[in-house]
């Protein structure tokens, strides 16, 4: 069904890669990435129809059921950069250069001591010849993990100072999906590179599958009054649901609702919140210019606040020390 | 050195040969497998009763088949190479590349990179046998005397031996990054293995398991080919092809290929063409193999060939990996048609060429 679409992705990508990119390539002598520009042109392409694919979705909706009506819009221009930059541009380069650097040296020195990585396929046999299935299961484990990473980016002070970034949005939209301070990406890239270590994720198999979950994502935060009904909610994430975690109540180290495409794991380990209603959002501990500073202003706000919050753990960790001190004597 | 026939079709090679009469006749049956030598998946690495090739009325009767390994989607493309049609995709763990025929010609192993396996599959039929582990197979292929299976693993950077008969490791070498393409000389003594991140062409006396020489050939090295006493080595980031002094290591020359970022190189079956794929400008260049002088160049515009096979009738598959597409080329003409495979076509195998022993082989037959 979704071949030719696949396809024609791929041929774009193909026609970029060689008029474009492996011209510079050879200019620079840097030949010995030619085998991964063609995969980072992938990645940049079904990013870039991705955004196109969300923005047609999610635009209509955000006007046809608007759950907030905003007289400015440029807190909301910050996103937009985020969200080109993240999926189109420079995130994904230096993704391939930064981490498919670290997973070969990891993977090389595992190797050398005799231990070969597993992959699901190869721990269960049976699911070669069945890539969607395959693709489901790792959708699944890899959705499990990005529950895991989030929840505990809420949970360490110093974390969620980073995370705040994310949830400082007033003017929450399809956009905010990639709003993120670099180093809780960085973090991030770094926990599914131990993942993709353990289970061998195939990088771009299943590029349209992908591009689905990301459109979900971005769906999630839309500024919508959408749920999916009863049932619907309690199989993909939908706007609403997503809102109640990005909700003033829910901003913070104690929240709900942290999946980010299925909600399953909020229902397994009880975190789920499907209450009927879309509150605003944001977080108003975090400085003003997370908010509504430009991209810049945002990253090193964010870089502060997590300066504060860091000391603000140590001197909490030393009041509780002193007090246990002082009960104990 | 005296040229030995046989073992120039070592690696990426279609050329026309006489039987080695140093090695041994092979019987008619393969020995049976030990439970040790099962891998991981239960697949036996020899079969049981497979015969060492198929006899020749098996052959003739066979369906000519093109085995296609598309990289970029953890697939291979089995083309019914009569209709012109897909018959079937058969799914693999990750990146299959390059190929190797088992010694006895029952089992077509292809490499499967960042899968960390040797696929297996029937040659015959097309069908998959199953996987073995095997540390970042890229570029492989079996010495012409077949007691060595040499690996490239370009993302891990070694360059592993096997032995031939087990397929258990007996040395890894870390001689440079990116080890890419490989070939031996006829006489089984010596790797030849290009190296992209140093820009390096490295030799192994694999007797006595050791580095002869490493030699600069230019930036971004990839395809090797032994040819009549020298060794030429496409290089990537540059526009030529180099001839090496297989002794010395010595650049002897280098020779333009009309076309920007040779890849790789190849000999037709009746040794009358040299063809080398020029990635980065998207075309075929056809030398000639006395005097490497340019014959023809066949654009390709924006398909970035790679590998190449040559079918009984003499045309040319070539794999388009930015197009996914595979082009069968009349090469008198000029004229090609495509057939759809997966994205990132790779390794060609043509079970054609394993349907006569002694006769018309391909690379590491």
């Amino acid at each position: 069904m979704f071949s030719p679409l696949d396809r024609f992705f791929s041929t774009i990508a193909g026609w970029i890669d060689q008029t474009v990119l492996l011209p510079i390539l050879y200019h620079f002598g840097w030949m010995q990435w030619e085998e991964l520009s063609f995969d980072w042109m992938l990645v940049c392409v079904y990013g870039f129809f991705a955004v196109i694919i969300t923005y047609a979705i999610c635009w209509p909706l955000e006007a046809l059921f608007p759950i907030e009506k905003w007289p400015s819009q440029k807190a909301v221009v910050t996103d937009v950069m985020y969200t080109l930059v993240s999926r189109v541009g420079v995130l994904p380069i230096f993704s391939f250069l930064v981490f498919y650097q670290i997973q070969v040296t990891v993977n090389g020195f595992v190797v050398d001591h005799g231990y070969i990585p597993p992959m699901l396929e190869t721990v269960i046999p049976s699911l070669l010849g069945h890539p969607i299935l395959t693709f489901i299961l790792y959708a699944l484990i890899l959705d499990c993990a990005e529950y895991w990473r989030h929840r505990l980016s809420h949970t360490f002070r110093g974390w969620y100072a980073l995370h705040a970034l994310h949830h400082a949005q007033r003017q929450m939209s399809f956009w905010s999906d990639d709003r993120n301070h670099m180093l809780d990406d960085l973090i991030s890239g770094v926990w599914f590179a131990v993942i993709g270590l353990a289970i061998g994720i195939p990088p771009l198999q299943f590029p349209l599958l992908v591009m689905f979950m990301r459109i979900v994502e971005s769906l999630s935060h839309a500024n919508a009054r959408i749920s999916f009904g009863w049932l619907g909610d309690r199989l993909l994430i939908s706007p609403r649901f997503h809102r109640i975690h990005h909700g003033l109540h829910a901003a913070g180290r104690v929240s709900c609702n942290y999946g980010a495409v299925f909600p399953f794991w909020d229902m397994i380990f009880r975190t789920a919140d499907f209450s009927d209603h879309f509150p605003a959002t944001g977080d108003r501990n975090a400085p003003e210019a997370m908010a509504t500073g430009g991209y810049v202003a945002q990253q090193v706000s964010g870089l502060l606040y997590f300066g504060q919050m860091m000391k603000k753990g140590r001197a909490s960790k030393a009041r509780a020390k002193a007090k246990i001190k002082a009960g104990v004597s | 050195m005296t040229p030995n026939p046989l073992s120039e079709c070592a690696t990426h090679r279609m050329t026309r040969m006489t039987p080695d009469l140093s090695l041994p006749a092979p019987s008619l049956h393969a020995a049976p497998t030990p439970a040790s030598r099962r891998g991981f998946m239960g697949l036996a690495l020899a079969g049981a009763t497979a015969p060492l090739w198929p006899d020749l009325a098996q052959a003739d009767a066979m369906n000519p088949l093109a085995i296609i390994m598309n990289s970029g989607e953890a697939s291979v493309s089995v083309i019914d190479m009569t209709t012109r049609k897909v018959v079937r995709t058969v799914p693999t763990l990750r990146e299959p590349s390059h190929w190797a025929l088992s010694p006895d010609r029952s089992k077509l192993y292809i490499a499967d990179a960042s899968g960390n396996a040797l696929f297996v599959m029937d040659p015959v039929t097309g069908t998959g046998l199953g996987h073995m582990v095997m540390a970042d197979p890229y570029q492989i292929g079996y010495t012409p005397d077949k007691r060595y299976f040499v690996v490239n693993a370009l993302r891990l950077d070694f360059v592993d031996v096997y032995d031939g008969a087990t397929l258990k490791l007996v040395k890894r070498f870390k001689v440079g990054g990116m080890p890419s393409h490989l070939d031996f000389s006829p006489d089984s003594r010596w790797s030849f293995n290009s190296m992209q991140e140093p820009g390096t062409l490295v030799s192994l006396d694999l007797t006595t398991m050791t580095v002869r020489w490493k030699s600069h050939v230019g930036s971004t090295p990839a395809g090797v080919m032994w040819y009549k006493d020298h060794v030429y080595c496409c290089v990537m980031g540059e526009n030529y092809v180099a001839e090496v002094d297989p002794v010395s290591g010595k650049v002897l020359r280098k020779i333009p290929t009309g076309g920007i970022g040779p890849h790789n190189i190849f000999l037709t079956p009746d040794r009358q063409t040299i063809y080398v794929s020029n990635r980065v400008g998207g075309s075929l260049t056809a030398l000639d193999p006395a005097t490497m002088a340019i014959r023809r160049v066949y654009p390709f515009h924006a398909a970035g060939p790679d590998d190449i096979a040559v079918d009984p009738q003499g045309k040319l598959w070539v794999a388009l990996r930015f197009h996914e597409k595979v082009a069968v080329l009349e090469p008198v003409s000029g004229d090609y048609e495509t057939i759809d495979v997966g994205r990132s076509p790779h390794g060609i195998f043509l079970n054609t060429m394993m349907s006569r022993p002694g006769i018309v082989t391909a690379e590491k037959l």
